[in-house]
C-alpha cells in the first residue's frame, strides 16, 4: 500500500479516541451534540476502513509502524485480512449501538453522565479496533486495559445498587486476569527477549525455555478465559450483561467478549505458530473441553431464565464455546467459522439486546412471561427479534447457518466428532430458548392489561438500529460468498 | 540454574499468591483490592527483575559507556505502563466501593451477595 492509504488502519483506531477526548469540549459547548458527534467519529471511521477494502491481501497483512520506529524495536500494527475484517465489525456494531444509545441512555443515566457515557463508549470501540490489529503483545494488554476499565465503568453507568454489584464482580474477575496477562507476557518475554508478534513467532521456536513457554501460554489462555467468560470461569458475565444498559449489554456481549475469544487464538496462531504445536497443544485441547462445556452449560442454563437479558447473556455463554471450538480445531475450516462467528454472533446478540431494550424502554418488562402477546403493540421489535433470533438458532438463510456450517465442518475434519455433536445439541438448546419467546410473543395471550390493542412500537431513531442489525443477519448469510474466499485464505496463512 | 539464584522469581511467585489468595478469599472488599495490589507488585517485581543483571549500570549511552553491563531498560518501560494502569484500576475499583458502601452500608462480600439472592428469591 502506498501514500496515505497506508496510514488508514491506525488513523481508524485513534479517530475514536481522539473522538472521546473532545466530548467534554463538546458537551461544553452543546450537550445535545454529544451523541451525534461522537456517531460522526465512528463513521469517519468506518468509511476509512471501507476505503481500505481491497488493499489487504487475503494471505497475507499490512504493517504499519507506529511513529516510524522499525519493528521490532517500535510497535507495530499487522492488519491481516481477518483482523481488519473484525475491526469492520466493532465499528459497524459499536455504530448502530451508539445511535441506539441517543434515545435510549437518558432515561438511565443522569443528565452530566450522559457525556462520560460517550466518552468512554468510544474509548470501548477505539480499543477494541487496536486489539484486534495490533502486532505487538504489550500493546495488546494496553488496549485490552482501555477495553477492560472502560467497560467496567460502563456496567456501572447508572449507578443503581445492582450496577455497582455487578460492575464490581466484573472488576474482581476481569483485574486479576488482567494481571496475569501481564504475567504471561513477562514470561514470554524472559524466555525469547522480544515483544513483536512477528518476532516472537521466529523465536518460540529457537529458544529452549521451553517449560517457561507451556507457563506463559497456559496463564495467557487462562487470562483470556476470564475475559471471554468461558465457562468455568463465566461467572460475571450474567450479570454484568444484564444489568448494563441495553446498548451497553449489547456491546459487551455482541463485541468485548468475543474479541477477547479471538484474542486466544491470536495468540495461539500468531504468536505461538503451528511449530509449537507440541507447546499448546495441551492447553488448546483443555480450552476446547472447556469450550463444549460451555456450549452446554450456556444453552441449559438459558432455557431456565425467567429474566429477558439473563437468558440473552447465557446464550452469549454458550457462544463463547462455539468461537473456541471453531479455532482449536487448528483448520481454516474451522478458524474461518469462528471469526464469522464473531461477526453473526456480535450482529445477532446486538439486535437481541437492543430489542430487549425497546421493550424496557416502552414497557419496562424485564422478564419472560411478561412478553406474551407482545406483538400487538410492538410487532416490530418482535419481528426483529425473530429474525435475530433465527441467526443465533442458525438456522438457513441467516449468517449464524453460515458460521455455524464452517465450525462443525472444521471439527468434522479436524476429527472431532463429538465436539461437531456438541455444536449441534447447542443449537437445538438454542432453539428451545429462542422459539419459547416467539411463541410467547406472537402466539399467547397477553395478560390482561399488558399490552395494548394499537400499534406503540419504540420511537424510529431506537427501531432503525434495531432493524439495520437484524437485516444485517440475512445480509451476511446471503452474501457470505464475498467474505469467505478471503476469510478462508486468511486462515489459511494465519496457521501456516 | 539452581532455586537460589533466582529467587526473585520465586519471591514474585508467592506475592502472586497471596494477593490471589487475598483476592478470593477475603471478605472485605477493600482487603480483596489490596490483594490485587498484591498481585500487581508482585507481577512488577517479576518483570523488573528479568531486566536486572549483577553490577549493571543505567543504560545511558555516552562516551566511555559500556553496552554489555547495562541492564535491560525494557521492562521497567514497560512496568511505567503497567503502574498507570494499575493506578486506575484501583481508583476506578475504590470508587465502586464508596458507591457500595452508601448504597448497602457494607463491606462485606458474603453480606452483599446475601442480599442479592433475597432479592432474587
Amino acid at each position: 500500500m502506498s501514500g496515505a492509504f497506508k496510514h488508514l488502519p491506525i488513523m481508524m483506531i485513534t479517530l475514536p479516541m481522539l473522538g472521546a477526548a473532545l466530548m467534554p469540549f463538546v458537551s461544553y459547548l452543546r450537550r445535545e451534540a454529544v451523541p451525534w458527534v461522537s456517531a460522526l467519529f465512528l463513521v469517519v471511521s468506518g468509511v476509512l476502513g471501507l476505503l481500505l477494502a481491497g488493499r489487504i491481501p487475503p494471505d497475507g497483512c499490512v504493517g504499519y509502524r507506529l511513529g516510524g520506529w522499525e519493528p521490532p524495536f517500535g510497535i507495530e500494527l499487522k492488519v491481516d485480512f481477518a483482523g481488519y475484517f473484525l475491526m469492520m465489525v466493532v465499528c459497524g456494531i459499536s455504530l448502530l449501538a451508539l445511535l441506539y444509545s441517543r434515545l435510549y441512555i437518558i432515561r438511565e443515566v443522569e443528565g452530566g453522565k450522559i457525556t462520560a457515557y460517550y466518552v468512554l463508549f468510544l474509548l470501548l470501540s477505539a480499543s477494541m479496533m487496536g486489539f484486534v490489529v495490533t502486532g505487538d503483545i504489550f500493546n495488546l494488554f494496553v488496549f485490552m486495559e482501555i477495553l477492560a476499565i472502560s467497560s467496567y465503568a460502563l456496567v456501572a453507568v447508572t449507578g443503581n445498587r445492582n450496577a455497582v454489584r455487578a460492575a464490581f464482580k466484573y472488576l474482581l474477575m476481569g483485574a486479576p486476569s488482567s494481571i496475569m496477562v501481564l504475567l504471561g507476557i513477562g514470561l514470554l518475554y524472559s524466555a525469547t527477549g522480544t515483544l513483536n508478534m512477528a518476532d516472537l513467532a521466529a523465536r518460540v521456536g529457537e529458544t529452549g525455555y521451553r517449560e517457561v513457554l507451556i507457563a506463559s501460554f497456559a496463564v495467557l489462555v487462562l487470562a483470556f478465559m476470564v475475559k471471554a467468560a468461558i465457562f468455568p470461569l463465566h461467572l460475571w458475565l450474567p450479570d454484568a450483561h444484564s444489568i448494563a444498559p441495553s446498548p451497553m449489554s449489547a456491546m459487551l456481549s455482541g463485541l468485548v467478549v468475543a474479541v477477547s475469544a479471538f484474542a486466544i487464538a491470536r495468540i495461539a496462531f500468531s504468536v505461538f505458530t503451528v511449530h509449537s504445536w507440541g507447546v499448546v497443544g495441551t492447553t488448546l485441547d483443555a480450552l476446547a473441553a472447556a469450550g463444549a462445556a460451555a456450549v452446554l452449560f450456556g444453552g441449559i442454563m438459558a432455557i431456565y431464565q425467567r429474566d429477558f437479558k439473563m437468558m440473552i447473556a447465557y446464550s452469549t455463554i454458550s457462544h463463547m464455546g462455539y468461537i473456541v471450538l471453531g479455532f482449536t480445531a487448528l483448520n481454516p475450516e474451522g478458524l474461518t467459522g469462528a471469526v464469522y462467528h464473531v461477526l453473526d454472533h456480535g450482529i445477532a446478540k446486538a439486535c437481541l439486546f437492543l430489542c430487549a431494550g425497546n421493550f424496557i424502554y416502552r414497557k419496562g418488562y424485564r422478564r419472560i412471561d411478561q412478553l406474551k402477546g407482545a406483538w400487538r403493540e410492538m410487532p416490530w421489535t418482535c419481528f426483529a427479534f425473530a429474525l435475530a433470533a433465527w441467526s443465533v438458532i442458525g438456522l438457513p438463510p441467516s449468517a449464524g447457518f453460515i458460521s455455524k456450517w464452517y465450525l462443525v465442518y472444521g471439527n468434522v475434519k479436524a476429527d472431532r466428532v463429538p465436539y461437531a455433536v456438541v455444536l449441534l445439541i447447542g443449537a437445538i438448546l438454542a432453539a428451545v430458548y429462542c422459539f419459547r419467546i416467539i411463541y410467547y410473543m406472537f402466539f399467547q395471550p397477553g395478560e390482561e392489561g399488558a399490552w395494548r390493542d394499537q400499534v406503540m412500537d419504540a420511537p424510529a431513531g431506537m427501531l432503525a438500529p434495531t432493524w439495520a442489525l437484524s437485516l444485517a443477519t440475512l445480509f451476511f448469510g446471503v452474501f457470505s460468498y464475498l467474505f469467505l474466499d478471503s476469510l478462508l485464505k486468511a486462515a489459511a496463512s494465519l496457521l501456516a | 540454574m539452581n532455586l537460589w539464584h533466582n529467587f526473585h522469581y520465586a519471591v514474585a511467585m508467592v506475592l502472586f499468591c497471596i494477593g490471589l489468595y487475598t483476592v478470593i478469599m477475603r471478605r472485605n472488599i477493600i482487603k480483596k483490592i489490596i490483594g490485587l495490589n498484591v498481585m500487581e507488585t508482585s507481577v512488577f517485581l517479576f518483570l523488573v527483575s528479568i531486566g536486572y543483571r549483577k553490577g549493571g549500570i543505567a543504560p545511558i549511552h555516552g562516551p566511555g559507556a559500556d553496552p554489555s553491563r547495562m541492564v535491560n531498560p525494557l521492562p521497567q518501560a514497560l512496568i511505567l505502563t503497567g503502574i498507570v494502569v494499575a493506578v486506575s484500576v484501583t481508583a476506578l475499583a475504590l470508587s465502586l466501593v464508596i458507591l457500595l458502601y452508601r448504597q448497602f452500608g457494607t463491606l462485606d462480600v458474603s453480606r452483599l451477595f446475601r442480599e442479592e439472592e433475597e432479592e432474587a428469591g
